[in-house]
């Protein structure tokens, strides 16, 4: 039955490392604002002659 | 005989409104507006007609938008940046502006290209749900006020505020909502982990290793307890606060409930009686996070607190010492000589020393005509100067005035509580029922205490009333989105009970139920193309409004006057204008001074024309009344008492006669007998709601228990009230309130809903039954019923009512 308590570990391990992946993303701003990037991802990049 | 505008139908390729007769234009494409036209070339110019590809007619129009150059140029002042600036170094400034007119998505397109405009920003990216744009730039290369002027030369004016005590757009709904995301991060973790943990022990408990089922509950409390202290901590921060003030409020049964729910949970399984309640217990916290994630994210559009400050200019040209320098508007002192533009608003009360201008009080009073002063006359504070440029001598600084002074005077807030009063009935009547039903079950089973107190404790876990704190805020919040699709914004969920309750409608008149540009139009016989040239040419000699009115209604509104040709101009202060055009006598002035009687006609506001010796005709300007007003206030009426409270004289009594009751209309209302006639109705316990646009309303939207504020775009400035609506939406106004009522409706079956669950979960836990398995199916059955009954219920209203 120890392997049971191996695998709550490890699954404990592998989703703690998402949610401390969540934390740090949420930290950085990543949901400040979920809107605007739904539109600017529609651009057309710009070429690197625009930026001249 | 009106006016035959042939070529109305041609929209400016900027703006899409429609171009008058002689549209301003580049081969073949139409502008509105000389405005329009020059944000069009700014734009060809830099390559960035990309805009116009997006969406039609996307651009800001551009006749109100006449900005000095110098108007921001307080914006130099390194006090003043340093207030606005949220990060500097040697090369790099980073600032975050408000721009309200920005609405779609060629606007963030063309905000993120702004370095193509200024070559000194570095990058700039958009927040459109907050109308903000945050801006890197080299302030080498370029300074905040050159970049203020570039977005306002493309139609996109920065709001920029600089008051002491008020931050810029801050941080803090931004931190407030970081620290919601995380918490419901960490409690939907540990949910879905304490969930496994559970499961497994309600299904295999008996097959499992002893060891095993104690490993899996410690890992649970170990889970939970960030859950508690960190997750749950806004409601023990409320509760605490509440019963502090000597109050109880709905917080404190749902920290009750959360409380005893971990409590309990610890206890059974440190006692080896069960698995305990931590799954029911972490569920409970997600649920009650994702609620107020609804509450939280229907306040992001709008900003609805302004002060008069934010109707003023931010500077202003003062002479002093013969010369000539701009002032920030706090730095104005009594007896400083100022210029102000046409256009521009007068920051503080102030005496004429120009010859004679006109002053739009429109804001501050509601007259719906520009007033004609003359040297020495005492202007007031927040008046806009029409036509000519004038030099105006302060004679109170800018804290002092006039608005200053109607603003403070209104300040005073009536009492909202109803939305409070709601939520802490509930909570007193809750915590009462809970700990009443909780000490019975104790009493009734006492003689043995494990079993009484079990029962104790699954009454007060069961009575929590989780489905109870999540109706309102999620029908409210799912509705105030809805609506602010439609371009009705409500300053929070609160609003919608207030509006719920309206028992009475007071109207402002102009600029709420009428345009604030009035219809103007020719009357009289036909004009020869010569006669009209002639006539449009001598009006537009004159700086009166009503003169560039005249020459619109001649259909030569962008028509540039030949000097050449007009002769012996003279304008009579007050009267009208005179001059010869190719031989032509024309006069344009009043009755009197064009045709020696007084006009008899009251409606409008009249200009009459004359050439040579034949009065031809007469422009009249008359209110424009938006479209479906009337219609609305009569299914209005059926619902609550309507009033109209209009600063303008009773020149349109007539216009509204047919749908006002005679006895609901008052006009030439000062702003505080508007406030008067407010505090009557609301002394007579009547629930009052006030649609205005104007500051002279801002007196009567406070007194009101609730306040609409009428713009006619994004852009307009509009005094403090509780939802700001589009003009466009005023005719739906009753469907609003109907809206409000099913709305309450709405909560109120979600209620009765959560109470039958509570009261099922109650008689178990009275009979001592209550499960950590029955707990774990009826807790999340119950919230997400009325969260589907919640989110259901406003949208299918919406679809009705709006």
């Amino acid at each position: 039955m120890s392997v049971v308590v191996v695998l709550v570990l490890c699954s404990l391990l592998i989703s703690g490392g998402f949610l401390l992946a969540f934390l740090w993303a949420t930290k950085r701003g990543q949901f400040d604002d979920v809107h605007t990037p739904a539109i600017t991802m529609l651009f057309e990049d710009r070429t690197p002659t625009d930026k001249q | 005989m009106t006016d035959n505008n042939t070529t109305a139908c041609v929209q400016c390729v900027h703006c899409g409104e429609l171009c008058p007769r002689q549209p301003t234009s580049t081969v073949e494409l139409r502008f509105c507006c000389n405005g329009c036209k020059s944000v069009y070339e700014i734009l060809r110019a830099n390559d960035l007609c990309e805009y116009y590809r997006r969406d039609d007619h996307v651009g800001v129009p551009m006749r109100q938008l006449q900005m000095p150059a110098d108007a921001f140029v307080a914006l130099d002042d390194p006090a003043v940046a340093r207030q606005l600036l949220a990060f500097t170094s040697d090369t790099m400034h980073r600032v975050r502006l408000s721009i309200p007119s920005m609405h779609c998505t060629s606007c963030v397109w063309l905000l993120e290209q702004l370095d193509r405009l200024d070559k000194g920003v570095l990058r700039s990216s958009v927040d459109i749900m907050r109308r903000q744009v945050s801006i890197e730039f080299d302030p080498t290369r370029t300074t905040l006020r050159s970049i203020a002027t570039v977005l306002t030369s493309i139609g996109y004016e920065p709001v920029v505020r600089i008051e002491a005590g008020t931050s810029q757009p801050s941080n803090a709904d931004r931190s407030a909502v970081r620290s919601l995301y995380l918490r419901i991060g960490v409690a939907g973790f540990a949910a879905g982990n304490i969930m496994l943990f559970s499961v497994a022990q309600y299904f295999g408990a008996s097959t499992m290793q002893p060891a095993l089922i104690t490993v899996f509950r410690i890992a649970s409390i170990v889970l939970s307890i960030p859950v508690l202290v960190f997750c749950a901590s806004p409601w023990f921060r409320s509760a605490l606060g509440a019963l502090r003030a000597r109050r109880v409020n709905l917080d404190v049964p749902v920290s009750l409930g959360i409380v005893v729910l971990f409590a309990r949970s610890v206890a059974d399984i440190a006692g080896g009686v069960g698995e305990g309640f931590l799954d029911s217990f972490a569920g409970l916290v997600l649920f009650l996070l994702v609620g107020r994630l609804f509450q939280q994210r229907a306040f992001d559009a709008l900003s609805f607190d302004r002060t008069y400050r934010s109707f003023f200019p931010l500077s202003v040209r003062v002479e002093r010492k013969l010369e000539e320098e701009v002032l920030p508007i706090e730095r104005i002192a009594i007896g400083d000589i100022m210029h102000i533009r046409s256009g521009e608003v007068i920051p503080c009360d102030s005496v004429l020393l120009s010859q004679a201008g006109y002053v739009d009080y429109s804001f501050v009073t509601g007259e719906a005509l520009p007033v004609e002063c003359i040297e020495g006359a005492l202007l007031f504070a927040g008046g806009r100067i029409v036509g000519s440029s004038l030099k105006l001598a302060a004679v109170k600084d800018v804290s002092h005035s006039y608005l200053a002074s109607l603003w403070d005077s209104s300040s005073t807030r009536a009492h909202r509580t109803t939305w409070l009063h709601l939520s802490d009935r509930f909570g007193q009547w809750f915590t009462l029922v809970a700990v009443g039903a909780a000490a019975i079950g104790f009493l009734v089973w006492l003689p043995n205490i494990a079993i009484a107190l079990n029962v104790f404790t699954a009454v007060l876990i069961i009575a929590c009333p989780c489905a109870l704190t999540l109706a309102a805020p999620i029908t409210l919040g799912t509705a105030m989105g809805l609506l602010g699709r439609k371009g009705i914004f409500l300053k929070n969920i609160g609003t919608m009970l207030e509006l719920e309750r309206t028992t009475d409608v007071a109207f402002d008149k102009t600029g709420t139920l009428t345009t604030t540009s009035p219809d103007v139009r020719y009357e009289g016989r036909d004009l020869s193309e010569n006669e009209r040239e002639a006539l449009a040419c001598v009006a537009l000699q004159s700086a009166h409004p009503m003169s560039r009115a005249v020459a619109i209604a001649l259909g030569r509104a962008s028509a540039v006057p030949s000097l050449q040709r007009v002769q012996h101009i003279e304008e009579h202060v007050g009267q009208g204008i005179t001059g010869i055009v190719d031989g032509m006598s024309i006069s344009i002035g009043s009755s009197d001074f064009v045709r020696g009687t007084t006009s008899n006609n009251q409606n409008a506001a009249s200009v009459w024309l004359r050439v040579n010796d034949d009065v031809v005709g007469a422009v009249h300007a008359r209110p424009l009344v938006r479209e479906g007003i009337r219609a609305m206030i009569e299914r209005l009426q059926s619902r609550a008492s309507v009033w109209l409270l209009s600063g303008d004289s009773d020149r349109d009594r007539d216009v509204f006669s047919s749908t006002f009751n005679v006895n609901a209309m008052y006009f030439s209302q000062h702003p505080t007998e508007k406030v008067d006639r407010i505090n009557g109705l609301r002394n007579a316990h009547r629930h009052v709601l006030m649609v205005g646009d104007g500051l002279n309303d801002a007196g009567a939207m406070r007194a009101a228990n609730v306040a609409i504020a009428v713009a006619d775009d994004a852009a307009t400035l509009v005094p403090a009230c509780d939802v700001i609506m589009r003009a466009h939406q005023l005719s739906h106004l009753d469907g609003l309130l109907r809206y409000a009522r099913a709305m309450k409706h709405v909560i109120v079956f979600s209620f009765t809903i959560s109470v039958a669950y509570n009261t099922l979960g109650l008689s178990l836990a009275l009979t001592g039954i209550l499960t950590p398995l029955a707990t774990a199916i009826l807790m999340p059955v119950s919230s997400l019923t009325v969260i589907g009954v919640s989110v259901a219920g406003a949208r299918w209203y919406a679809r009705r009512f709006l």
